[in-house]
């Protein structure tokens, strides 16, 4: 690229914005305002357990998951077994633990597939070429309305029931829904001035894309994907019981509702563990979005203003301490940066 | 609305023969020889080719998709490797509980999503607008199998805790006993309807929102509503298309929760049905209800683009596709 038309030589990031924070700068900002409210706090502090219990049930439960007892079937809650064994004998607890990591692969490969294939499909829209964006509009419109669950078993016939078949439905519904819902965002930022400006600057349509669009939906994307998350462990809960879903050697929460299911009537407390567990979950990752959303933001989010001024101050004051490369310049864009509250982005 | 409709049409065939085709190389690549498993272990060798040479798997895939594409069209569905019968007639049967069923849940969906959604909206109060946003987003939280089993614990008839209704299967004389018959299906509809409820719950609240923020309603005050009459009058026929549309979507999510529970209750319905035809790998019946199934789906997005397209006065007399989007 060249500069030649300003007279000054252009600034980087650091120099022109002394204030801008760093990525971790961000995220404490981002993690501090989601505790403060009591909803983020909520999210916080469910989603954390989530991945330590996670991660701890690949080394120890508190009693195998595969430890079952003959004689100890449809237990109440007791020392050794915290909730109470199942029809086999098995810890109940155990296996919830050592299902929270099947459902938490299952959510971040969903969430994933579905972003990707959602970005995908929203830089076809908002593309320039009218033939494609059309199609591609037509085509999620028309496809939408295909359910998760019809897909599942499309999938299921051949493979069996399996992580992948829950994976690749939930990712390919919910990447279409998010394709739809973030459209319009994306098309309103496609005709923005900056984009005008920066394409006829000779930039790229996929830098563009990374560099203009997504930062402008990613509000949306934050709500959008920790919904699908949330809604994916519904999808996985209902597709095992199914019989489409996990396979049932395998832990998850959705098979451990399903064990249960055909004796509610004798042993009503079996079930209630494992559905209070998806609900409070799904209620977190909804949340979770929410909080995010709100957080994220550096316009809304009045933290981000205050951090950015702290960080401008203290770099200004050490500039004044050492003063060498800097010109008057450089101070002049520190102090507007910090009026408009624009060095955060 | 005429070049609407026809590329709507147009492309409502291309995703339907898209799907099809899915369906069948999908049911293709399964392994194993489905003539062979028919036949029995120890079949003789002739036995099996004649099984497969009737059923049509000695002819080339797109010779087989063709016939299966031909026979669907003219409403014959074929028949059930496991049982020999029609599956049409068993479609047939088994619809007149899903569709209601179906219809039935959605009835209690609005019934407690759209009023609720509107309180929440006009609710005054930060205690009782995060009460209300809370209470959508757990009610959004609950697997519909654990709804359902919270159900039959409460009311099931002889072991709930007020035993009202009945919770297992249908009765079987059908609808010839309409009492009986729906009985049996508002609990199952119950527990689907709650989730699909609080979903939209959700989206009446934030449409409305949206729309009493608009000038609309102001506009509708000032000529002498009260805020709620504004609301309801104008507000929510403003936000009626997006609604629709958003019903017609969670309508195809329902799906699932049919599923669930036509399971659940022992409901001899096309979801039930077609669950033991894929655990059976019943490949005729599965391909054939399969596609019966998504074309049902996209044909409701058809419906409900084209119902969108009619409340929103905004396309009246536009000839142009892009307008308010």
């Amino acid at each position: 690229m060249s500069w030649e038309h300003t007279d000054r030589p252009r600034l980087g990031l650091k120099a022109a914005f002394p204030g801008r924070l760093g990525f971790l700068g961000r995220m404490r900002v981002v993690l501090v305002s989601m505790w403060c409210k009591a909803s983020g706090r909520y999210s916080l502090i469910v989603l954390a357990i989530w991945i330590l219990v996670s991660l701890v049930s690949r080394f120890w439960t508190p009693v195998p998951i595969w430890t079952t007892d003959g004689y100890r079937i449809w237990q109440a809650p007791s020392r050794t077994h915290l909730l109470g064994t199942d029809g086999t004998g098995a810890d109940i607890l155990s296996w919830l633990m050592a299902g929270s990591a099947t459902n938490l692969v299952i959510s971040l490969l969903a969430v994933i597939l579905s972003g990707v294939l959602g970005l995908l499909l929203v830089m076809a829209m908002v593309s320039r070429s009218s033939g494609v964006s059309q199609t591609v509009v037509v085509l999620v419109d028309a496809l939408i309305s295909l359910p998760t669950v019809l897909l599942a078993l499309i999938l299921a016939v051949p493979l069996g029931p399996s992580i992948a078949v829950v994976v690749v439905a939930c990712g390919f519904g919910y990447g279409l829904n998010l394709a739809r819902i973030v459209r319009p965002q994306a098309l309103l930022a496609a005709e923005s001035d900056y984009v005008q400006s920066a394409r006829h600057s000779g930039v790229g349509s996929f830098r563009i894309f990374c560099t203009h669009l997504v930062p402008n939906i990613i509000p949306v994307l934050c709500v959008q994907l920790s919904m699908s998350a949330g809604t994916s462990v519904l999808a996985e809960a209902g597709l095992t019981y199914l019989g489409v879903g996990v396979p049932s050697g395998l832990p998850s929460w959705g098979h451990s509702l399903t064990t249960s299911v055909k004796f509610i009537n004798v042993f009503p407390l079996t079930v209630l563990w494992p559905g209070l567990v998806v609900t409070m979950v799904v209620v977190a990752l909804n949340l979770f979005g929410d909080a995010l959303r709100d957080a994220i933001d550096p316009v809304t989010n009045p933290r981000f203003r205050v951090a950015v001024a702290a960080s401008g101050r203290s770099a200004l004051q050490s500039e004044r301490q050492t003063p060498s490369a800097q010109s008057d310049d450089s101070g002049h864009h520190v102090e507007n940066a910090i009026h408009t509250g624009e060095g955060g982005r | 609305m005429a070049r609407f409709l026809m590329r709507r049409l147009v492309l409502f065939i291309l995703a339907l023969m898209g799907i099809s085709l899915l369906i069948f190389l999908a049911l293709r690549i399964l392994p194993g020889d489905v003539a062979a498993v028919m036949a029995g272990l120890d079949a003789p060798p002739e036995r099996v080719d004649r099984l497969r040479r009737q059923m049509g798997l000695d002819r080339s895939y797109p010779r087989q998709y063709l016939d299966w594409i031909s026979g669907f069209l003219q409403g014959d569905l074929g028949r059930s490797i496991l049982t020999n019968r029609s599956i049409a007639s068993q479609v047939g049967i088994r619809a007149q509980i899903t569709f209601p069923l179906i219809l039935l849940g959605l009835g209690m969906a609005l019934l407690l999503g759209i009023p609720l959604g509107c309180a929440a909206a006009l609710a005054r109060s930060p205690r009782m607008q995060s009460f209300s946003h809370m209470a959508a987003i757990v009610g959004g939280s609950v697997p519909a199998l654990w709804s359902g089993l919270l159900l039959i614990m409460l009311f099931a008839k002889g072991s709930g805790l007020i035993g009202l209704l009945p919770s297992q299967g249908f009765p079987a004389l059908g609808w010839a006993q309409p009492g009986q018959a729906l009985a049996a299906l508002i609990l199952p509809a119950l527990s689907t309807g709650i989730i699909v409820g609080a979903g939209i719950m959700r989206y009446t609240r934030s449409l409305l929102g949206d729309m009493l923020s608009s000038g609309y309603v102001d506009m509708g005050m000032a000529c002498g509503m009260t805020r709620t009459q504004a609301a309801l009058r104008i507000g929510l026929r403003l936000a009626s298309p997006q609604l629709v549309s958003v019903i017609g979507l969670t309508m195809a999510e329902m799906v699932t929760g049919v599923m669930v529970s036509e399971n659940l209750f022992a409901l001899p319905g096309l979801g039930s049905m077609l669950v033991t035809d894929v655990g059976n790998r019943d490949l005729p019946a599965v391909q054939s209800e399969l596609l019966l199934l998504a074309a049902f789906f996209l044909f409701l997005g058809l419906l409900v683009d084209v119902v969108h397209r009619l409340i929103d006065p905004r396309f009246r007399g536009v000839a142009r596709q892009e307008v308010a989007d």
